[in-house]
């Protein structure tokens, strides 16, 4: 018969407590990473922090200023698109809200800094009314 | 409608070239549980949530889908960018290669072409939620699989990330099946 052995390095994986409500026993629901602690780990809520294995978490290592930019620009987006998706489902959750403004805030302010020096991110950016044309500039964001 | 934002969700520079790699990565661009399969699945579906919150919840995990798939597609880029003949064959990228060239198509990791029959709807709101905990389960497990095949860092983070992205997604799709469960939310047709 099946014997279950709770020391076998399987059985000791984090995502094995995929079934329960909360991921992390004792973190509160409301409790937030920084956004780029959060876009490394794929979550900005701890309590859904759930690491496959015992794989290590991996930085965002910039080459350059441009990508420094980006970084903070795609922490702050993710920061954004994270919390709205709790927001769906808890729209009167006020304490959240109030994370998510000042993100949001941060976000926008990122965003014009980042085209004003590198282009356009949206064809209706109000930056983007360059002589000659600057929206179909690479590198495309699958470019390395 | 959508805009396109010129930029990926999560950054991706991956400097090895790794065929293996490219070619199982094809499960989550056009297999069963891919990303693109989620996003058609959500948008579908959110036509008939009974309330605003399974709605804009549907829509957004949607949209944030075909970033992935864009991420996804990146990758599979990446890794097969300026690959000679010999490489192609050594990684049996070879039957890619006489139909595609360098280009990439809607299949999945064993050239099977994407189906709509992939996308389940119901019209019952609790069916589909379910279904679509199912998806990110299925897509999960794909991520973990994905990761055993790869000790490139490079290719590791947005996996890594990919994979907790269905973690979250499921939790969402879970509370709001729980809410809508627990007050007795009817259908409203």
């Amino acid at each position: 018969m099946y014997q279950y052995n709770s020391n076998l390095e399987y059985y000791n994986y984090d995502n094995n407590n995929y079934n329960k409500p909360l991921y992390t026993k004792d973190v509160d629901k409301n409790e937030l990473f920084d956004p780029y602690s959060g876009l490394i780990r794929g979550t900005m809520f701890k309590n859904l922090y759930n690491s496959y294995r015992n794989n290590k978490i991996i930085e965002i290592n910039p080459k350059n200023e441009k990508e420094q930019l980006q970084n903070i620009l795609n922490s702050l987006c993710f920061s954004v698109i994270d919390i709205s998706l709790y927001l769906d489902i808890y729209p009167n959750d006020k304490d959240i809200i109030e994370v998510f403004d000042q993100y949001l805030k941060q976000d926008n302010a990122v965003k014009l800094e980042y085209e004003n020096k590198y282009g356009p991110l949206f064809v209706n950016s109000l930056i983007n009314n360059k002589y000659p044309w600057t929206w179909n500039k690479g590198p495309w964001p699958w470019e390395n | 409608m959508w805009l396109y934002e010129k930029k990926l969700e999560y950054p991706i520079d991956i400097k090895k070239k790794d065929l293996t790699l490219a070619k199982s990565l094809y499960s989550q661009y056009g297999g069963p549980d891919s990303e693109l399969a989620a996003a058609l699945r959500y948008l579908n579906q959110r036509y008939t949530m009974p309330d605003d919150k399974g709605k804009a919840l549907l829509t957004d995990i949607a949209t944030e889908e075909l970033g992935h798939l864009e991420m996804i597609a990146t990758m599979i880029y990446q890794l097969t960018k300026n690959t000679s003949i010999d490489e192609l064959k050594k990684a049996d990228f070879s039957g890619h290669f006489a139909q595609h060239d360098n280009g990439l198509f809607i299949n999945d990791a064993n050239g099977v072409p994407f189906t709509t029959s992939y996308i389940e709807t119901t019209g019952d709101f609790i069916a589909d939620l379910e279904s679509d905990m199912a998806a990110e389960q299925r897509a999960r497990a794909t991520y973990e699989h994905l990761i055993d095949l790869t000790t490139d860092p490079d290719a590791i983070g947005p996996l890594s990330f990919l994979r907790e992205r269905e973690v979250v997604h499921y939790q969402r799709f879970k509370e709001l099946r729980n809410y809508y469960l627990e007050n007795k939310i009817q259908k409203n047709s």
